[in-house]
């Protein structure tokens, strides 16, 4: 498959106006060769910027859009209203574009798609090169990853920590709403939405928070440590009932007498229930001991103790 | 009422002014350029240029009272001339960044401040 940038490159030598939609990514409008503006579903459009700036309503960004025509592009209402001038106007598609442009150049899977003539409503605001916009999009790569060179945080909710280690902390403005704004659950792509504000700009203020060491990192960083645990003890609690209760599953009183130590969790019941009842469900083998005659059974389980002695010797 | 070209060309028209750039902090990219060009890369000088600022504002808000910091132009002069930087703050992201270059003898430091703050006035509405 060609990529976006050999597509764009060809519609630009041929000097083509109109749209070329990539499959559910995004678009990028063409005029004359060139890249007049472009969206992406992972990036705040114009219209959510300048909403969310509060300096224009969805109902006078709606009117503009239903009202632009060939000669009078939507743009020029927004401008001719006075709401923007025409500097900021250009700035914020400038924006836009580079930010869609960003998440754009990367995606895949899409089937490109060019249809002739058709505009944005906005109309031409700003000219892109298609070679200098590639190379912004490099550009924007390559400081992404010398802020913070791992692409972990990039798709996680941004969680802050609720202790740093640090003595003093300078933010710049951006990276504060990203504090303010996140809630642990939401990932940086829909922070920039939430925030409106580019979400690139936004990666990179996650990416700068992250090298500061203000946010919580998946694995490995003291932060961590409180769901570190978390995650695996609950792959480990669960696999211990279900090893053992293969082979105790055929036996329906077991379940029954689990209520009744109430006080303790219910995972740990199980246990000391397993421990006393052995020798009650004696029938299943499992005579001498509590959970090592189950374990030899299993082909898994003899596959774990192998690799566990191997991992014993190795540490000798 | 300027577009971000317009503003260039009038950011040029400053007595002494040699060139100028226009940039957004937040990415470090030259959005436009006027004027010479002829001895400097606009994106590398866009980048290091948003770097003194980034690194001027860190160090000032570390050093003033409050711990916050808002800059409304720098003036750093060297031996060929002065450089003046005017940070445009704006609604959608940013800021972005007037840098103009003057020619040490031609220039008139007080006035290219003073035009420079009615283009920004011009160019933005805060």
């Amino acid at each position: 498959m060609q990529s976006v940038e050999n597509i764009l490159r060809g519609l630009a030598d041929d000097r083509a106006t109109g749209s070329l939609r990539l499959g559910k990514a995004g678009t990028f409008y063409l005029t004359d060769g060139r890249v007049t503006y472009a969206e992406s579903t992972a990036a705040p459009r114009v219209e959510d910027l300048l909403t969310a700036s509060r300096r224009i309503s969805a109902h006078a960004v709606r009117q503009a859009r239903q009202a632009a025509t060939e000669g009078r592009w939507g743009g020029e209402q927004l401008v001719d209203k006075g709401v923007l001038t025409r500097g900021e106007l250009e700035f914020c598609v400038l924006n836009a574009v580079l930010d869609a442009a960003y998440f754009l150049c990367g995606a895949t899977g899409h089937r490109p798609r060019f249809r002739p003539g058709e505009l944005h409503w906005l109309g031409p605001q700003w000219y892109f090169e298609v070679t200098g916009l590639f190379r912004e999009c490099k550009r924007r790569k390559a400081r992404l990853d010398e802020t913070w060179p791992s692409a972990e945080l990039d798709a996680l909710p941004v969680v802050p920590l609720g202790r740093i280690t640090a003595q003093r902390v300078v933010l710049t403005p951006l990276q504060w709403e990203v504090l303010v704004g996140a809630d642990s659950a939401t990932p940086p792509a829909d922070l920039a939405q939430k925030l409106g504000r580019p979400a690139y700009s936004v990666l990179l203020a996650v990416r700068q928070l992250a090298s500061s060491g203000l946010l919580r990192m998946p694995e490995s960083e003291p932060g961590a440590v409180p769901a570190a645990p978390a995650r695996p003890a609950k792959p480990a609690v669960t696999s211990g009932p279900s090893a053992p209760g293969m082979p105790a599953a055929p036996d329906p009183p077991a379940p029954l007498a689990t209520p009744q130590p109430p006080d303790t969790p219910d995972l740990l019941p199980k246990r000391t229930r397993g421990d006393t009842k052995i020798p009650d469900a004696g029938a299943t083998s499992s005579g001498s001991s509590d959970w090592l005659p189950a374990a030899t059974g299993d082909p898994t389980d003899l596959n774990l103790l192998i690799r566990l002695r191997n991992a014993l010797e190795a540490l000798t | 009422m300027l577009g971000i070209e317009d503003c260039l060309a009038e950011v040029m028209a400053i007595p002494g002014a040699l060139d100028a750039v226009l940039i957004d902090q937040t990415s470090g990219m030259a959005v436009a350029t006027g004027g010479g060009g002829r001895h400097t890369d606009a994106e590398k000088s866009a980048a290091g240029l948003s770097e003194i600022l980034r690194a001027t504002l860190d160090g000032l808000a570390v050093a003033s009272p409050g711990g916050t910091i808002r800059i409304r132009d720098m003036i750093i002069t060297t031996d060929d001339g002065h450089h003046l930087l005017r940070p445009l703050e704006t609604v959608f992201d940013g800021p972005l960044v007037i840098h103009v270059r003057l020619d040490l003898n031609r220039s008139n430091l007080a006035l290219a401040r003073h035009r420079l703050q009615a283009l920004s006035d011009c160019l933005i509405t805060t």
